[in-house]
Order: C-alpha cells, then sequence, then structure tokens
C-alpha cells in the first residue's frame, strides 16, 4: 500500500491555500430518436405482430443474401454446386441450397399463455424458469419466411447462438424426415459504422456552416445502472457517494480533477427498485386493501423512492448533463421500446428538462429504452437490460458479452421481441434492426462489469460495455470519450471485520 | 474564520451530538468543500488531543485495489442446470466472431479505482487492502461511535431540505462544486415543493393521524406559501389552519368537499369565506393522511381544486355529499388540460373567492333570495333557481318525515336540466378518465343495466 504524492493533502489543518473551483469538460450531445413511439391517439395496437417479423426480413435479407452469396458462391459438396432458392418451401430434397429465412426456436419451456390459466386453478404457479432450454432436447430450430417453415438439424447447430427473430441464411439439404441438415450459416453482420462526428458534420453542411469545426478534446462518459432507489436507507450511502465523486466534493484534488473530465452521466434503468404501486395479484389477494380514495389505495403508493431520485438528480444536474434511460423496474411502460420516463416524475429535476414543444434537447434527458445517439461524435447504443436478459434465457451459458456481440452481428438490438420479450406492433418497419453500426454499445443492469472490442468486416470497431447493477456492486463505467477505453470506480463502504 | 469553525463545530457535533459531514459544514460556513475537510481534520486532531475519544471520524479513501477477473468458466454457476456443463465458452459462437477468448484472461486480475468510506476503527486495515491511495480525508465527525454507518446518508438528506432554497447555480460554486458553464435551466413557473416532507415520510412509515395531524399547521403555511403567491387571502387561511388538527380524523375525509360545503346553507359566514380558501389547502392535508402522497403532488392537487372553484364559482348550494365526493373524484381524474385552465384562472381565483364570501353571507341571512338570476360566463350560463328538494326530519315523536321544499342552487349550463343534476356534474366535467367513466356508466347505468338483472 502505497501513498501517492498529494494524498494527504486534506488531512491536514486549513492553511491560507487557494482552493481551486474546476470546471466541467463539456459534452457534445446529439440523440436520435429512434425508438420514440407517437403519443395518445396516434399509437395503435390493433395491428399483428407478424408485419414485424415481415418488415424485419425484408430490411435483413438484402445484406445477408449479400454475405451468403460472397462466401458460397462456388461452394462445392461432392461435385455439387450449391444453389439459392428463393423461398423456404421451395428446398427440394437431396438439393444442396441455402436460403435466408427467419429462425424461429420451438421451445416448449417458453412463457406460454397456458401458464396463466394455470394459475388460475392452482395456487401455485410454476416458477419462472431462469432458462426456456429444455433438458431432453425437445427445443427445435426452425428457418420461417412468408412462405413456410422448415426444420433445422445437424450437429452444426449446437455450436451457434440462435434465438428466436434473428434472420440467417443457411446452406444444406434437406434429408429424409424432411428436416434440413445445416452445413453452415451466415448473419447479416455489423451494418456500416459512421465516421466519428459524421452525423454532426452532416448537419452542419446541410445548415451551411463550417464543417470542419474545432472541437475540444473530449472527457469522459460515465455509464451506471441499477441504481435500485427503494424507500428504505439500505445502500442509500454508496449512492450518495457516487453523487459527492460526481460533484467533485469528494475525494482528493487529484481525484476531482478526474471528475471533472467527466463530461456526462448516462443512467442506463432500473433506477427506482419498484415502479408499480399496484400490488401483483398474489400480493393484493394476501393484503387487505386500505382505504380506496379516488380509485386507489394510496397507502399502498410510496413515493418517497422518486423522490430521492429526483433530489438525487436535481443535485447533479447542475454540475453534470444526465441521460436517463428507464429499465424493467421504471415507471413507464413494461413493453420494448419503453418511452421516456415523464417529467412530471421529476418535480425538481424538471426545470433542467426542455418542454415537449422545444425542439432542443435538455440538459437533463429522459430518453427511451433501448437508445440511441451520438454524444462526443460517437454513435452511443443502448438498453437497459432487457433484451439481454431475453437472449440468456435462450442459449445455455452466462457470457453476456458473447450474447451482445451476437445481437450485433444479428444487427437486432431486441431480436427476441416481440416472442418472448413484449414489444410495441410496429407495422412499417423494425427499429430494433441496427442501422448503423454503433460505436459504443452499452447494456445496462448486467451481473457483472465486462468489457471488449468486436471488429467487423469491414472495417468497423465496437466497444461492447457490460454494466452492473450499482445497488449490488456499487460500479460506476467510465468511458473515456477519445480513446473509448473503459474503466470502472468502485464505490464501497468498508463492511469491518 | 479560524476560530468560526471550531465553534461551530463544538457546538453541532459535541454539544448537540449531531452527524456532521464535511459538506455540512462546507454549506453552513459557506466555504469551499476541500477547506472543510480540513477543517474537520483540524478539530478532530485537537480535541483528541485534548481528550482522547471525544471525537470519532469516517475516513473517504480513494486509491486501487486489486480485484480478481471471475472467470467464465470458473464462475458459470447458471449454465449448470441439468448436469450440463457450460459448453459454449472456447468455441467462437458465431462464424465471423473476433471477440478476445476467455481463456487468454485466466488468471488477470485487474487495477480497479475504489472510493471507500471507512469508520475510523477499521482505518488501518481498510488502508491494507488498498494497492495504492490517492486520496485521504475525513468524510464525518460525530460525538460518540457510529452505530450505522447507513446513519450518514442523514447528513445529505438535511442539507437537501435546510438549503433547497439556494440556486446552486450562483451558490454552489464556493463550495467547490464542479461547475459547468453549459448548463441549461428553464424558470419554473411553478415552485417545486419544497422536501419538508421527507423527514416525516422517512421516519414514519405507517401513516399515524396523529403525526400527520400535528404536521399540518407547518405543512398548510408552506403550502399557501409556495402554491399561491396570486392569492392575497391565504394569510386567514394559516390562522384557521391550527384548528384543523383538532377536527376528529373522519372530518379529513370530507375535507375534499368543503369547497362545496362552504357554500352549503348553515355554515358559519366566517367559516364559508375562508374554507373555501382553505380547502384548496386542506385536500393536501387529506392526501398527507391517506400515507405518503406527500408534498409532490400537493401543488397538481391545489391546483386541480383551484380549477374547481373557477368553474363553479358561483354557489353550489344543497348538494347532497355523495354528488360532491363524485364529482370531486371525477375532477381528480380529470386531464391535464384542465390543469393549464387553472393556472390561467389562477389570478382570477382571487375575486372569485372574496366575491363566494360575500355571496355566503347574505345567503345565511336571508334564506331565500327571490332571485332566478342568470349570468353569462366564459360561454356558459350560470345562475341561480328555484328547486324543489326532499327533506327527511325527525320528528318529535321519533318519526322521519319526509317533506318537500323549495331551495335555491346555482346551476350550469352544461347541466341539461335542474333534475339530472347528480349525472351530468360527473359527464360535463368527465373528460377521458376511465374511471369516472366507469362511475358514469355505473350511476345512470344503474336504471338500465341492474334491470336487467331483476330482483336478486
Amino acid at each position: 500500500m502505497a501513498f501517492s504524492n498529494g494524498a494527504e493533502s486534506l488531512l491536514s489543518p486549513p492553511r491560507d491555500e487557494e482552493h481551486l473551483v474546476l470546471d466541467r469538460t463539456p459534452s457534445s450531445y446529439n440523440p436520435l430518436l429512434t425508438f420514440n413511439l407517437a403519443k395518445g391517439e396516434k399509437k395503435h395496437y390493433q395491428q399483428q405482430y407478424a408485419d414485424m417479423y415481415f418488415a424485419r426480413l425484408a430490411q435483413l435479407k438484402p445484406a445477408v443474401e449479400q454475405i451468403a452469396g460472397d462466401a458460397w458462391e462456388d461452394f462445392e459438396v461432392a461435385g455439387e454446386t450449391v444453389s439459392k432458392v428463393e423461398r423456404v418451401l421451395d428446398v427440394r430434397q437431396g438439393q444442396l441450397c441455402w436460403v435466408v429465412g427467419t429462425i424461429y426456436m420451438e421451445m416448449p419451456l417458453k412463457p406460454n399463455i397456458l401458464d396463466d390459466i394455470t394459475k388460475d386453478h392452482w395456487i401455485v404457479a410454476p416458477p419462472p424458469r431462469v432458462k426456456f432450454i429444455s433438458p431432453s432436447g425437445g427445443d427445435q430450430v426452425m428457418l420461417e419466411d412468408e412462405s413456410g417453415r422448415l426444420r433445422l438439424t445437424g450437429s452444426f447447430l449446437p455450436s451457434i447462438l440462435l434465438v428466436t427473430g434473428c434472420i440467417v441464411a443457411v446452406l444444406g439439404t434437406e434429408n429424409a424426415n424432411g428436416d434440413f441438415e445445416v452445413l453452415d450459416l451466415k448473419v447479416p453482420d455489423l451494418p456500416r459504422q459512421p465516421e466519428r462526428w459524421e452525423r454532426d458534420d452532416g448537419e452542419a453542411a446541410l445548415n451551411s456552416k463550417a464543417v470542419k469545426q474545432e472541437r475540444t478534446q473530449a472527457g469522459k462518459i460515465a455509464v451506471v445502472s441499477g441504481l435500485g432507489i427503494s424507500g428504505d436507507a439500505g445502500d442509500a450511502l454508496t449512492l450518495d457517494m457516487l453523487m459527492e465523486y460526481l460533484l467533485g466534493e469528494s475525494t482528493s484534488p487529484k481525484d476531482q480533477e478526474q471528475a471533472a473530465r467527466i463530461s456526462r452521466l448516462i443512467i442506463a434503468g432500473n433506477s427506482l427498485a419498484s415502479a408499480s404501486p399496484i400490488p401483483g395479484r398474489e400480493e393484493a389477494a394476501a393484503k387487505k386493501s386500505g382505504h380506496r380514495k379516488y380509485g386507489y389505495d394510496s397507502s399502498a403508493y410510496n413515493a418517497a423512492p422518486t423522490g430521492h431520485l429526483d433530489v438525487l438528480l436535481s443535485t447533479l444536474l447542475p454540475s453534470i448533463p444526465i441521460t436517463l434511460l428507464p429499465g424493467e423496474s421504471d415507471p413507464t411502460q413494461t413493453t420494448l421500446p419503453q418511452q421516456p420516463i415523464h417529467p412530471a416524475m421529476f418535480s425538481h429535476s424538471r426545470a433542467y428538462m426542455t418542454l415537449p414543444e422545444q425542439e432542443e434537447t435538455g440538459w437533463f434527458d429522459s430518453v427511451t429504452n433501448p437508445w440511441e445517439g451520438d454524444v462526443d461524435g460517437w454513435r452511443l447504443l443502448g438498453t437497459g437490460g432487457q433484451p439481454v436478459d431475453d437472449v440468456f434465457k435462450y442459449v445455455e451459458g452466462d457470457d453476456r458479452l458473447e450474447m451482445m456481440e451476437a445481437m450485433l452481428r444479428w444487427r437486432l438490438c431486441a431480436p427476441t421481441a416481440p416472442d418472448t420479450l413484449f414489444s410495441y406492433p410496429f407495422q412499417d418497419g423494425d427499429p430494433f434492426v441496427i442501422a448503423d453500426c454503433p460505436h459504443v454499445y452499452f447494456v445496462g443492469n448486467q451481473p457483472r462489469f465486462d468489457t471488449t472490442v468486436v471488429e467487423g468486416p469491414t472495417g468497423q470497431s465496437v466497444r461492447m460495455i457490460a454494466v452492473p447493477k450499482f445497488r449490488q456492486t456499487g460500479e460506476l463505467v467510465l468511458l473515456d470519450a477519445e480513446t473509448l477505453e473503459a474503466e470502472v470506480v468502485r464505490f464501497e463502504v468498508f463492511g469491518g471485520d | 474564520m479560524a476560530q468560526d469553525y471550531t465553534e461551530w463545530l463544538a457546538i453541532n457535533v459535541l454539544n448537540d451530538q449531531q452527524l456532521v459531514n464535511y459538506r455540512s459544514l462546507s454549506r453552513a460556513l459557506k466555504v469551499h468543500s476541500n477547506l472543510a475537510k480540513q477543517m474537520l481534520f483540524d478539530f478532530h486532531r485537537k480535541q483528541n488531543a485534548k481528550k482522547p475519544g471525544t471525537v470519532h471520524a469516517t475516513y473517504l479513501i480513494t486509491g486501487t485495489k486489486r480485484k480478481a477477473i471471475p472467470t467464465p468458466i470458473t464462475n458459470d454457476t447458471q449454465s449448470q442446470e441439468d448436469g450440463e456443463d457450460a459448453v459454449m465458452q472456447s468455441s467462437p459462437v458465431l462464424p465471423s466472431s473476433s471477440a478476445a477468448k476467455p481463456e487468454e484472461e485466466d488468471a488477470k486480475s485487474t487495477l480497479v479505482q475504489t472510493v471507500m468510506l471507512v469508520k475510523e476503527e477499521h482505518l488501518e486495515k481498510a488502508q491494507v487492502t488498498f494497492e495504492s491511495i490517492t486520496g485521504m480525508h475525513i468524510y464525518s465527525l460525530q460525538a460518540n461511535g457510529l452505530g450505522d454507518i447507513q446513519a450518514l446518508t442523514e447528513c445529505n438528506r438535511k442539507i437537501a431540505v435546510d438549503y433547497a432554497s439556494e440556486d446552486p447555480l450562483e451558490i454552489w460554486k464556493q463550495y467547490g462544486t464542479i461547475q459547468n458553464p453549459n448548463v441549461k435551466r428553464r424558470t419554473q413557473r411553478r415552485q417545486p415543493p419544497p422536501p419538508t416532507l421527507a423527514p416525516a415520510k422517512d421516519a414514519a412509515p405507517k401513516a399515524k393521524l396523529v403525526s400527520t395531524t400535528s404536521k399540518p399547521a407547518a405543512l398548510k403555511k408552506e403550502g399557501s406559501k409556495d402554491s399561491q403567491d396570486s392569492k392575497p387571502a391565504s394569510k386567514p387561511t394559516s390562522a384557521k389552519a391550527t384548528p384543523e388538527p383538532s377536527k376528529k380524523p373522519p372530518m379529513n375525509k370530507r375535507q375534499g368537499s368543503d369547497i362545496f360545503k362552504s357554500f352549503a346553507k348553515g355554515k358559519t359566514k366566517a367559516q364559508a369565506a375562508q374554507e373555501s380558501q382553505e380547502s384548496a389547502v386542506s385536500t393536501p392535508k387529506a392526501a398527507l393522511e391517506d400515507e405518503q402522497m406527500g408534498g409532490f403532488s400537493d401543488e397538481d392537487e391545489t391546483d386541480e381544486v383551484e380549477a374547481a372553484v373557477v368553474e363553479d364559482s358561483t354557489v353550489v348550494n344543497g348538494k347532497s355529499k355523495k354528488d360532491r365526493e363524485a364529482e370531486l373524484q371525477a375532477m381528480m381524474e380529470q386531464e391535464d388540460e384542465v390543469m393549464e385552465d387553472a393556472a390561467g384562472n389562477s389570478p382570477e381565483i382571487a375575486e372569485p373567492d372574496a366575491d363566494e364570501g360575500a355571496i355566503d353571507k347574505p345567503d345565511s341571512q336571508a334564506a331565500d333570495e327571490p332571485n332566478e338570476t342568470v349570468q353569462v360566463e366564459n360561454g356558459r350560463r350560470r345562475g341561480r333557481r328555484r328547486v324543489m328538494r326532499k327533506k327527511t326530519v325527525k320528528d318529535e315523536d321519533g318519526y322521519l318525515v319526509t317533506k318537500e321544499e323549495a331551495a335555491w342552487e346555482s346551476f350550469s349550463e352544461d347541466e341539461p336540466a335542474p333534475k339530472k343534476i347528480k349525472v351530468p356534474p360527473t359527464t360535463s366535467m368527465n373528460k377521458p378518465a376511465a374511471a369516472a367513466a366507469g362511475k358514469k356508466s355505473a350511476k345512470p347505468g344503474q336504471g338500465n343495466i341492474m334491470s336487467f338483472f331483476g330482483k336478486k
């Protein structure tokens, strides 16, 4: 244990020295509204979900065909060359061919509407499953498109990550059983990655402003998730420590300088421990409902967590801009894409948000989940963790980074929507398709911090970050906006042995 | 200045036995946080030199700690389901995968920057766990040993409450907070409610009427101060606030209806004029009683009730309690559009309130005003008219006698007919609120739907 220089400067009586007030590095911010839904009456739920799959297939089919065509052009097995088949049902027995379609995983352990009915009849419902994988191979993988479905088999399949909803090209032949034996599989892979500052420069060019602007050196972006504020005392102390660190009030002057380089805070979901003041069916039956006034039982609603979050945010906002993504336990929709948490929840922090009519983005930006935007020129894509958690249920293993990488290569930020992940029934297009490859892909509320860089076929490079839950780990992720390196700052209270 | 902090700390830490962290000290003495930390250190050292053990401290250590990365293979407990081993780790899961393989980083451990809070008795042990320390300072001081370290959150909470009136963008510079020149903030038309309620809420999870009724005196003053700048007559409200707590709890439930009660005949003139304003403020109290609907919703409720006041600014007499409650319920579930009206109408409130007081007085004196007046206001017909009402009275023999007599009441154009007063107020003020829609179908439906089921 070594003390670095100046570490003990604050362990001394007050001297007549000048205490500096630092200035924070500015953050350049340009969010996208990819996942914002229409409001009120313009949002319809009449349409079917099947359109989402068709739209997804239509959007990704060209890309996959390109890659598959290039790869398998001269592919030969036992003297037979491979041919492309347009539709899934056109596959002929014994013919070596390749076809593009959507994967559908038939898993008996997937949540079923019949489970809900069981709950009605039996007191104990089956416990929610950690994984949907059935033990004895009851799972089937199918390839589907507008024409029909084709069952996939083969020893190649278990070695790849597949979930319902990914668009792939499979190479193989139909066997005697009518199943398609897979020899090889291709995914769309990473899309085109924009250059840094591309969008800002593009907009500047359109507005006839000087394109080559002088840009100051970018600072660091802080990402945290899973604050899990509930009414109880619990871990409020680590939250206070986080707040003081970001404000630059705690720690030594040298660390404060480091903190001053943090230009933006992104909160990636689950800021509140429990969103719903309405108890679930079991809880409601268990406890006697309190006095109901104006249609709801106000004794069941606890405003303390929201108030606490609001106070925390309004303390941070004068010093640092914040982007807030909702998560699974936050008071907004449960379906993806979750819409921004309403400003009404933040009576103090509201002053830093823009009014709905205003065009510009606010200092405090409450955004959708998933979210896409430009920070300091880099394209960021982030979610609150639900898509990855859902993919986790489909595959064996626990490597979250692997799943995140797979999702990037499938070009889908929420592949299992709408199958097992609740989603809005999009009609015209699937916004979950990743159109531009991000520079940074962060996912919140993961069990532990993990990060790596993923390379793409045309030189793309994505920094993937799995952000851990702050309530459990006390970790804050700092992303250096110049080098795209990620590091962690840990806040803890000494347990005392 | 050197003496100030010693004095201040002596008072707060030693005499008052309070928990003081460097932020409370910096806010109290208006100094830079780093200076406050040094002050704490100095005080701690001096006091303990005089008499050891008088002042206890907690320290904040920043540094790097060594942390081993758990490898996916060894740490994988979830994938052990069904007895299968984790298979997916080593092979590339996608044909084009290029991520670094986990095996290469098996035994690597990384240095993690850590910020740790530690009590002074554990300081040595904590320091040992660090690889290298970049900073250490005193976080807080207290007179006796610190039982639960989580109690330190109290300091920051108190700061949020005590210094809520300070404008962060102007004042926080002196505390050493990192300044941001680009901050954008808009001026709010309405002030957010003060966080005074936080301690009340956190202290008592169960709603105790005793504790809550003792608070409303303070609450009402705040409520009236903050929300109604345009209401000059809020002062008599505060005076009236103190007798309020003495009312029985069941009365509180009816407070929401006070707004109409005040116009009912039979009330004293003094009460009538004031209750109309008081009720606006008293609804927060009613809400408080229902647990943690704290000050944060007071503001909105007050405005909504004001909207109700404006819309029914002419007297509403003789409505039954049930109607008033239903009406209020419908209004509570109104859309925000009405609230915008309220904001615009709030300047008008001062006048109608005064008028209502005036109207009430002659009302109670002259039992029946033989005027049927109709006014046109805001495109609505309003006025007073005669209506036959049934009154049930207990006779001297104990018999209940029902008499029909004429009564005066006010009406609004929205009501299609005087007889149908019960239903239309719900409908007229019933914008797309689902619950109110439910009510609507229940009430007129009681004629239609229930008749389907016949007598059960």
